[in-house]
């Protein structure tokens, strides 16, 4: 027995498989679209409004390390911290300094210009030189920061790199701060035509006083052995 | 009887203060060619007086410079200080050079205070050096405890407060109208209800206008009976010889002055005094933040305050005001002792400075953590 059955000419398949798959395709346009008109603003919602991390694995590798404590400074530009309305925190932010933060949160990569508000010039050098990825990476292994981050750069310029004051948890954007025996000898090896100066001037000084006095007191002796006399 | 009883005393008191107060002495001429200094084992304590005058001339010299820039508002203080530091010429080194020797001006006086006492140097006629000293090495505390608060960061206001509240407790121990004494006190130093304002406008009055007029004055007093009186012998056994005071003395104490100032300029330049700090202490006080961790008052009151921390704030007090009251009446209280005993008492008197000053703070994790 034959069974009858209707095949359509090839070209007719193919033209409803091409429509199908138009309206699958439109169809996915608008599902693309009606995602993100409605999870693009619940995600920038979610940034604008969550808890920002200061990452306190850093403060906490930093404090163990070197016995110092340090705050949220070492590396935010408000040091308690980037939550709140003070300034360099995120309360107070203009809509200018809203994009530049939003720009460092989305610098996954390293070498992007990123200047964000809430982090200092220590801070916004790591996310530039390593980019986000990287750090939240090593968030676990806080030590690593030391070995990502280039050991030559000085920031504040007290002689001591930052990578070391990073390990010292002295901060490295005051050039008051640092390990006592490493900044004692950059500030003398920076100053050391001062101290010889000072110390020739010291020399010189004690050496006219000596003269000085003792001639005051031949004067003295004379005047005694004339009235004696 | 009476009249000629009456008469005895006065002459007596007379006596007295002529003995220790020769004014009849006073002649620069005299005192130049014919003062001497004994030569002997001790004879280096003789320089202490003058290191502790030096640095006393560095700080007067360093905060009149001090006193162009500094604005003494709690909104400016800090900003101020920060201005000195990072913005005027050779600020930062003025202004390390005036916590360096407000540091060392305390070391020498101290040292100068425990050579003098094993030295019996109070003996009569010399008691009023010896209380002048004393009364000076209050003042030095004073100065001290009030620049402190001057630079209106973290520690200062935070030690501050901790510094006020222990006047306040001494009142729990008093009997009586007296116990409110100690916060009549504080309210009076402090000016309002938390350290704030008033009290920086009080501490900076009196570091630089009161405490300079009662140091000037004392001072003198001091310098002039040390003049009057001359070096004490010092020790028991005969000296080995005897050196004019000048020119040769004097000029070996400004060889010792052009030593401690390079030492002082070598660390005022290189050695910033907060580097010994962990950096939050410095930030600006913040009434609304949290406070950081390790607010301490300055090294020289370690002797006082890690017993504060260990021990009953009672026995800490007493302990104090009794070595106070010994300290101003030793004259009279070793007068029969012998310079064996007092040297003995000295050497436990600083080793326990010493022990209190460098290790206090490992005492007191390691008492405190064996108790917890």
């Amino acid at each position: 027995m034959k069974t009858n059955t209707f095949s359509p000419p090839r070209h007719q398949v193919r033209q409803e498989f091409l429509t199908k798959k138009l309206f699958y395709l439109r169809d996915l346009k608008k599902r693309t679209y009606g995602f993100l008109l409605f999870f693009v603003p619940l995600v920038s919602w979610w940034f604008m409004v969550s808890p920002v991390l200061a990452y306190p694995d850093f403060q906490a590798f930093i404090k163990k390390n070197s016995g110092r404590s340090v705050d949220c400074a070492f590396c935010h530009a408000n040091s308690n911290g980037p939550e709140g309305n003070g300034p360099g925190q995120i309360g107070s932010l203009t809509p200018e300094e809203f994009d530049r933060l939003n720009f460092a949160r989305g610098a996954f990569d390293p070498g992007r210009n990123v200047n964000s508000p809430i982090l200092n010039a220590f801070g916004n050098r790591v996310i530039r030189e390593l980019g986000k990825k990287k750090f939240i990476e090593i968030k676990n292994h806080p030590a690593d920061l030391a070995k990502a981050l280039d050991p030559k750069v000085d920031l504040d310029g007290d002689g001591i790199p930052d990578v070391q004051e990073f390990l010292d948890g002295t901060h490295p954007l005051k050039n008051t701060d640092g390990d006592p025996g490493r900044l004692f000898l950059a500030n003398f090896l920076k100053n050391h035509t001062q101290i010889l100066l000072l110390l020739f001037a010291t020399l010189f000084t004690l050496y006219g006083l000596n003269n000085l006095l003792r001639g005051f007191a031949r004067f003295f002796e004379a005047e005694d052995g004339e009235g004696g006399r | 009887m009476t009249k000629l009883k009456g008469n005895d005393f006065i002459e007596k008191v007379r006596t007295e203060i002529d003995q220790r107060l020769p004014l009849d002495m006073l002649n620069l001429g005299d005192l130049m060619a014919h003062k001497e200094v004994p030569k002997h084992r001790m004879s280096w304590a003789y320089y202490l007086g003058g290191f502790t005058l030096f640095f006393f001339i560095v700080q007067v010299v360093t905060g009149l410079m001090l006193l162009f820039y500094y604005k003494p508002t709690v909104s400016e203080a800090h900003a101020s200080v920060e201005y000195i530091t990072h913005q005027v010429s050779a600020g930062a080194l003025v202004r390390n050079m005036h916590t360096w020797a407000s540091s060392l001006m305390i070391l020498s006086i101290l040292i100068h205070l425990i050579t003098t006492f094993a030295m019996k140097a109070f003996e009569k006629p010399r008691e009023l050096t010896w209380v002048t000293g004393v009364a000076l090495l209050l003042i030095t505390f004073t100065f001290g405890f009030t620049g402190y608060l001057l630079p209106w960061n973290q520690i200062a206001v935070n030690a501050t407060k901790i510094g006020l509240q222990t006047i306040e407790q001494v009142g729990h121990y008093l009997p009586g109208d007296l116990a409110t004494w100690p916060r009549h006190l504080r309210e009076i130093i402090q000016g309002e209800a938390s350290v704030g304002q008033s009290t920086l406008s009080r501490f900076y009055a009196i570091h630089v206008v009161v405490l300079p007029f009662l140091i000037f004055g004392l001072l003198g007093v001091h310098l002039l009976v040390v003049q009057l009186h001359g070096m004490s012998k010092g020790v028991d056994e005969p000296a080995k010889g005897q050196e004019k005071f000048f020119p040769f003395f004097i000029l070996k104490d400004f060889s010792a002055w052009g030593i401690a100032f390079l030492a002082l300029f070598l660390f005022a330049l290189c050695l910033p005094f907060e580097s010994f700090f962990p950096y939050p202490l410095f930030e600006p006080y913040d009434a609304l933040g949290s406070t950081p961790e390790g607010i301490k008052p300055e090294w020289y009151f370690f002797f006082m305050y890690y017993p504060l921390e260990l021990l009953p704030f009672w026995l800490v007090m007493l302990g104090v005001n009794g070595a106070m009251v010994v300290l101003l009446f030793a004259p009279w209280i070793f007068k029969g002792s012998s310079r064996k005993t007092l040297r003995f008492l000295a050497v436990l008197a600083a080793l326990y400075l010493f022990v209190m000053t460098v290790f206090g703070d490992k005492i007191y994790h390691l008492v405190k953590g064996v108790g917890g």
